[in-house]
C-alpha cells in the first residue's frame, strides 16, 4: 500500500489505530507519527477516520439515549433501611500496635539501628445484620 | 484524609457520608446492572450487593478520589465474581483478543453505507439499541457500556474491570464493530439499507 510517501505503514494498520484516536490515546500505538502522517496523506483513511468519528458520536448518542434507567423505588428503600441499621449499630475498633527494634553491631563497631512499626486495625460492626447475609460484614 | 482519621470516623458519620456521596449514583448503577445482568431481578440484587460491599469497605475509599469509578469497580467485580457464574455466559477466548490488530481484516467502507448507518443510528428505537447491546458477548458489552454510555476512559475501564489497557482497546474496537453490525441488522428490518461493513450486499 504505497500511497504518497505514506508507505511506512499500510491502511489496515492505520484503520486498526482508529480506536486509539477515538479514545484520545494515539500515543499508545507503536508509531503514532506514521499513523498521523499516513492519515494526512491517504484520502481513503482520512475519510474513514472522519466517518468513524462521526458514527461513534451517533453511536454514543444512541446508547446514552437508550440506556437511561430509573432504579425502582423499592431498591432505594431497601438500601436506605440497611444503611439506617448501620447508623445505629455499634462499631468496635481494635488496633494492634507493635514496634520491632533491631540493633546490629558489626566487627568494626558500626551500629545499625532499625525500627519497624506494625499496626493493624480491625473494624467490627455489631447489630448490623438485619436483612443482610451474615458472612458479609467484617 | 489519612487512614488513621478514617478509623476515628464514627460509624454514624461514615454512614451519613456514604448516603450523601454514594447513593446519588443508584440510577446509573442500576442502568449498568441491567445491561450487565440483562434482567431487572438480578440487576436489583446486584445493585444492592454493590452498595453493601461498598459500604463495608467505604473506610478504604480515599476521599477526593473518584467515587463513581470506585463504585463501578465494586459493581463490576461483584458481577464478574458472582452473577456471571450464575448466568453461565460463554467467555470469549483470551488469545482471540490479543492478535486482533493483525487478524482483523481492515478495509475502507463505501460512501453509501456511511450516511445510511448514521441515519439508522439516529432513528432506531431504544428497544433495538438495547437488544443489540444485550446480544454482545459480556466482555465487549461491559467495555462498550463503560466507555460509551458512562464515558470512562480506557485507563479507568482497565481499573474497573481489572484488565490491561491494551485489552480494553481491543474489546472496545471489536465490541463497537460487532454492535454496529447488529444495529445494521435491526436497521435492515426497519427498512434502512445500510452497508455498514461494506460486505454481503
Amino acid at each position: 500500500m504505497s500511497l504518497f510517501g505514506a508507505e511506512r505503514i499500510g491502511c489496515p494498520e492505520v484503520l486498526a489505530s482508529i480506536v486509539f484516536i477515538i479514545e484520545d490515546a494515539i500515543e499508545q500505538v507503536e508509531h503514532p507519527d506514521d499513523v498521523r502522517n499516513h492519515i494526512s496523506l491517504c484520502p481513503n483513511c482520512s475519510r474513514q477516520l472522519e466517518h468513524e468519528q462521526l458514527t461513534h458520536t451517533f453511536l454514543v448518542d444512541a446508547l446514552r439515549r437508550a440506556c437511561v434507567e430509573k432504579a425502582p423505588e423499592s431498591l432505594y428503600e431497601s438500601i436506605q433501611s440497611q444503611l439506617m441499621g448501620a447508623r445505629s449499630s455499634t462499631e468496635v475498633v481494635t488496633t494492634f500496635s507493635m514496634t520491632e527494634i533491631s540493633i546490629e553491631i558489626d566487627e568494626f563497631g558500626n551500629v545499625e539501628h532499625r525500627e519497624v512499626q506494625i499496626e493493624e486495625t480491625h473494624v467490627q460492626h455489631i447489630n448490623f445484620d438485619d436483612g443482610l447475609p451474615g458472612g458479609k460484614i467484617q | 484524609m489519612t487512614s488513621k482519621d478514617l478509623v476515628l470516623e464514627s460509624a454514624s458519620d461514615r454512614t451519613i457520608r456514604f448516603e450523601r456521596d454514594a447513593l446519588v449514583f443508584m440510577d446509573q448503577l442500576y442502568a449498568a446492572a441491567l445491561r450487565y445482568t440483562r434482567n431487572p431481578e438480578d440487576a436489583r440484587d446486584l445493585v444492592q450487593d454493590t452498595y453493601i460491599k461498598a459500604f463495608t469497605s467505604f473506610h478504604q475509599f480515599e476521599e477526593g478520589t473518584n467515587l463513581r469509578a470506585w463504585l463501578y469497580r465494586v459493581l463490576t467485580t461483584t458481577f464478574i465474581n458472582s452473577y456471571r457464574k450464575k448466568q453461565r455466559q460463554p467467555l470469549i477466548a483470551n488469545n482471540e483478543l490479543e492478535d486482533w490488530q493483525i487478524s482483523q481484516a481492515q478495509s475502507h467502507t463505501s460512501d453509501l453505507g456511511k450516511s445510511a448507518e448514521v441515519e439508522a443510528l439516529e432513528n432506531l428505537p431504544d428497544s433495538d439499541i438495547k437488544n443489540a447491546l444485550q446480544e454482545l458477548p459480556e466482555e465487549f458489552r461491559m467495555a462498550v457500556y463503560l466507555a460509551d454510555v458512562e464515558g470512562f476512559s480506557y485507563k479507568e475501564i482497565a481499573e474497573i474491570v481489572g484488565i490491561p489497557a491494551g485489552t480494553v482497546m481491543s474489546r472496545l474496537h471489536r465490541g463497537r464493530k460487532l454492535l454496529r453490525e447488529k444495529l445494521a441488522d435491526y436497521a435492515r428490518e426497519l427498512g434502512y439499507t445500510t452497508d455498514a461493513k461494506g460486505e454481503n450486499s
